[in-house]
């Protein structure tokens, strides 16, 4: 029972600097799945930008066989020595690069866009949703 | 008789003392881990929010709210555990989210989800859900030896 009363006060007491998480920490996380993460993109305002959008598949070369995004560069983690040369020689600077893997739970596409930062391909935008939005719009 | 029982005191004193000293580390290395696992995991909520997501178990505003309160209750109750007046509550709940976290690693390796423990918040990342799901095992069993002092 001691046990019992003490973890039910550990648990209590927790929720005090929770609360304050939860209102002032800036990293606090958006209450809605709808808000966008800095970087991240709808796939209605990249299909609004047309044809001047390069997609990159951040997933795996498997994935990206069996179905991608048409005009979709692969470029993952994985091989990424590899296929980052063949995707500079395919990219055209005048289109806004958006990256994309499975879903919004998949965080390969924010790391692959991180990445495509830091070796001077900026900026590089992370479609919301995933494969799973470009498939919901298709 | 008094002779013997100190004789029979004297042979298991280096005993004795192993396991004392065994509880003590075990008790420090639990107190260690939940504390830094929670303040890393407190640095950035927003990260652990989406960490959480990548289980597939919960909704996204669940595991918002689980990423802002867990933090605070493993650093609460990885501290208290040092503290006589404390030790069995902070015990029990330091089992209990063992006992949770084992269950949703478990839930990802069965459903073949390559993801990141999301233990340790951005401070060690590493795809995969075996080794901390071992470690998870390994930490279970040190809470059992200190249950075991209040038998």
């Amino acid at each position: 029972m001691r046990a019992l009363r003490q973890a039910s006060l550990i648990l209590l007491v927790a929720l005090i600097p929770a609360s304050l998480t939860a209102t002032f920490h800036p990293r606090r996380p958006p209450w809605s799945e709808e808000t966008l993460l800095p970087g991240e993109v709808r796939i209605q305002t990249v299909l609004a930008w047309g044809q001047d959008v390069q997609w990159i598949d951040a997933r795996s070369a498997k994935e990206y066989e069996v179905e991608h995004v048409p005009g979709a560069i692969l470029l993952n983690l994985e091989n990424w020595d590899q296929l980052f040369p063949q995707f500079l020689d395919q990219w055209n600077t005048e289109k806004k690069v958006v990256v994309y893997c499975s879903s919004t739970a998949c965080e390969l596409s924010h790391e692959v866009a991180e990445r495509l930062q830091k070796d001077g391909v900026s900026p590089a935008y992370v479609l919301k949703g995933g494969w799973e939005a470009w498939k919901s719009e298709e | 008789m008094e002779e013997r029982r100190v004789i029979s005191a004297w042979r298991k004193a280096p005993w004795t003392n192993f396991r004392k000293l065994g509880r003590v580390l075990v008790r420090i290395a639990l107190v260690a881990l939940f504390v830094f696992a929670g303040a890393t995991k407190a640095y950035d909520p927003g990260a652990f929010a989406i960490e959480i997501q990548r289980y597939q178990i919960v909704p996204w505003m669940m595991g918002a709210l689980v990423s802002v309160y867990l933090p605070w209750l493993e650093m609460l109750a990885g501290a208290l555990l040092l503290l006589k007046r404390f030790e069995r509550g902070a015990l029990l709940v330091i089992t209990l989210l063992l006992l949770v976290f084992t269950v949703a690693l478990a839930s990802a390796m069965f459903r073949g989800l390559s993801i990141d423990c999301g233990c340790f918040g951005k401070a060690f990342s590493a795809t995969g859900t075996t080794f901390p799901l071992v470690r998870n095992l390994v930490l279970l069993v040190f809470t059992g030896i200190l249950w075991m002092e209040y038998r």
